[in-house]
């Protein structure tokens, strides 16, 4: 019965309690003469950090690390979910970090930009446990709206607005694709729950010439394309660098982590348990190629910082392409390997980004000289860039190879080569970046202002982690594990 | 079925006020052709002063907003309110906290000062 699920759903219902006090207090004080209308952003900032650590011992108590259905068969509680959501509240713990300074530098008395950080990361918590698809389609809906949003809080900012409305129709239109392909799927099957989903499309061979169904065959493509373009693959990329560019830092920050976790961890759930076929592979297949493809090539022609973040997550996209391309229980555990070390990269790429953005921090060219400047964050660069390009002894180089060995030992040649290959690519601008840092003579010396406390603890773990994961990898390794059996079994 | 007799009935009044319009131009004394004192934009006698446009007045769009989100609201009340006795306690209380979710959402909107109008 549905009361008896309150204990597993206390995360979800302490956070949006979290909220609804948060918005309350921030709107009252906010508006309140008697305090000189205050600015709550740093305040309500403090408080929904507060309600992170809060959340994540209620996940590990709700828990029972066994599988669970709940809400009448809408979502599940299993070791991958168990373990996605403990990630998914760090990194939103990251990005709250991330925004405390932000807005009072730009002055911004809008404490909503951090209210509305809560409502998505419950719906995304619910995304990654949902077993149903509506309960997909309604959490995706729930967490890209406040994207929608928070991509254009600025509005004497013409960026701003263009990335915001650039961003509401070409973010709606993928769940929209998704929605037609549940839709057929549901017309085809009468089923929407997950594990019905599973047990009908067993063994069903759905091959494109010889089909037996095509009405299944045309939801599941439509579904895997929503996903894939809700992830920004290549084909459906297009808005990707106008938004990142256009938005605030601090969504740029936030876009391609925590939303990325969930739809990811959410593909997970409906393509390796609900339809488990070869078929959906062939669409995984060529996008992962097309963005590795794309994300090298086109990141080697940008000038500006947040354009080339932008086609370096474009280009990590296809690498956990490639862990579903294969769908072996090796592939799924490199992809949340890939996925866990991509964040945490992101993270660090994001909050030197956000720390050196005080002074127009707008071009690739203005790192010029940081290693005289300040010699230290310019290590930082360096230890979290050379991972994205995956030299050896760092995390990115573990996690890449751990994929390519992957795709190698499920026969998928071509996708290992075409991965090491635009890995190489890679390489060379992100070693531009060590060469502008130490080696250019800028005529214009730009002087940062120092991170903030709270940033710079961000960079600091991220650093470490990512340089002492070679060192001692079994934790996570066996973790992946853990949740890759998740939906396998 | 039931729908039937509205589909006629929409025809009706259609044609009833096409005819009840078009009669009266029958008879119109000096169709067509009117002073053009009688023509130009209604300011209380005087000619217009300015410019026919004016800024949209940004007051009117959370009205429209929020009553998009209360008729929302109020379509999820509708299959709630006609079988109460059947769903119970759990269905009554699972119900109350949708509209308690908006209630907050207009305290917001409120306590902002969107739904003033000065």
């Amino acid at each position: 019965m549905f009361e008896h699920d309150f204990p597993a759903l206390f995360p979800e219902i302490f956070l949006i309690n979290a909220t609804i006090i948060l918005l309350i207090y921030g709107v009252v004080f906010s508006t309140s003469k008697k305090y000189d209308y205050p600015p709550l952003v740093r305040n309500a900032g403090w408080l929904g950090l507060l309600s992170v650590p809060i959340t994540t011992p209620l996940v590990a108590v709700g828990s029972p690390l066994a599988v669970a259905n709940l809400v009448y068969n809408d979502s599940v509680i299993d070791n991958s979910t168990y373990f996605c959501q403990i990630f998914l509240l760090l990194s939103t713990a990251s990005t709250t970090v991330m925004c405390l300074d932000y807005f009072k530098q730009e002055s911004s008395n809008a404490f909503e930009s951090i209210v509305l950080i809560s409502p998505p990361t419950r719906s995304m918590l619910f995304m990654i446990s949902a077993y149903d698809s509506i309960a997909t389609y309604s959490a995706i809906e729930l967490q890209s709206l406040r994207f929608y949003v928070i991509a254009a809080p600025k509005r004497d900012s013409e960026f701003s607005t263009e990335a915001g409305s650039k961003y509401s129709p070409s973010g709606a239109f993928p769940p929209g694709i998704l929605l037609f392909g549940c839709s057929m799927i549901y017309g085809f099957t009468g089923a929407t729950n997950s594990e019905e989903l599973a047990k009908i499309l067993t063994g069903y061979e759905i091959t494109l010439f010889g089909a037996q169904s095509s009405g299944i065959f045309m939801g599941i493509l439509f579904v895997a394309v929503g996903f894939l373009s809700k992830i920004t693959a290549v084909p459906s990329h297009m808005w990707a660098p106008d938004v990142y560019e256009g938005s605030p830092t601090v969504v740029t920050a936030s876009l391609p982590i925590a939303p990325k976790i969930s739809i990811l961890a959410n593909m997970l759930r409906v393509f390796i348990s609900s339809f488990y076929d070869p078929t959906w592979q062939q669409p995984f297949f060529f996008r992962s190629i097309a963005s590795m493809i794309l994300g090298a090539l086109a990141a080697m022609a940008q000038n500006k910082v947040k354009r080339l973040l932008a086609y370096s997550s474009i280009g990590h996209v296809g690498h956990p392409s490639i862990g579903f391309s294969c769908g072996t229980i090796e592939g799924i555990q490199s992809l949340l390997i890939g996925i866990f070390i991509h964040v945490l990269m992101t993270v660090n790429a994001s909050a030197i980004v956000l720390a050196l953005r005080q002074n127009r921090f707008k071009y690739v060219a203005d790192l010029g000289a940081l290693a005289r400047t300040n010699p230290i964050l310019a290590i930082t660069p360096p230890i979290t860039t050379f991972p994205y390009a995956g030299i050896p002894p760092l995390a990115g180089f573990c996690s890449k190879f751990y994929l390519f060995f992957a795709a190698l030992g499920c026969g998928a040649y071509l996708l290992a080569l075409i991965g090491v290959v635009t890995s190489v690519i890679s390489c060379f601008y992100y070693i531009r970046f060590v060469k502008i840092m130490y080696s250019d003579t800028p005529k214009t010396w730009i002087l940062y202002k120092p991170m903030d406390r709270e940033k710079s603890l961000l960079p600091a773990i991220t650093v470490f982690f990512l340089t002492f994961f070679f060192p001692y990898p079994s934790p996570s390794f066996l973790v992946t594990h853990q949740m890759a059996l998740g939906p396998c079994l | 079925m039931e729908f039937a007799p509205i589909l006629v009935y929409s025809v009706i009044s259609l044609l009833l006020s096409l005819i009840s319009i078009g009669v009266s131009s029958l008879f119109a004394s000096s169709f067509g052709s009117a002073y053009p004192e009688k023509l130009p934009a209604h300011e209380c006698g005087s000619d217009p002063f300015d410019d026919a446009r004016s800024r949209p007045d940004i007051r009117l769009h959370p009205v429209s907003i929020s009553s998009i989100i209360f008729d929302s609201e109020v379509t999820s009340l509708f299959p709630w309110a006609v079988p109460p006795n059947k769903i119970g306690l759990s269905g009554f209380w699972s119900m109350m906290v949708s509209p308690s979710i908006s209630t907050i959402g207009s305290v917001h909107e409120w306590k902002k000062g969107a739904s003033d109008w000065e």
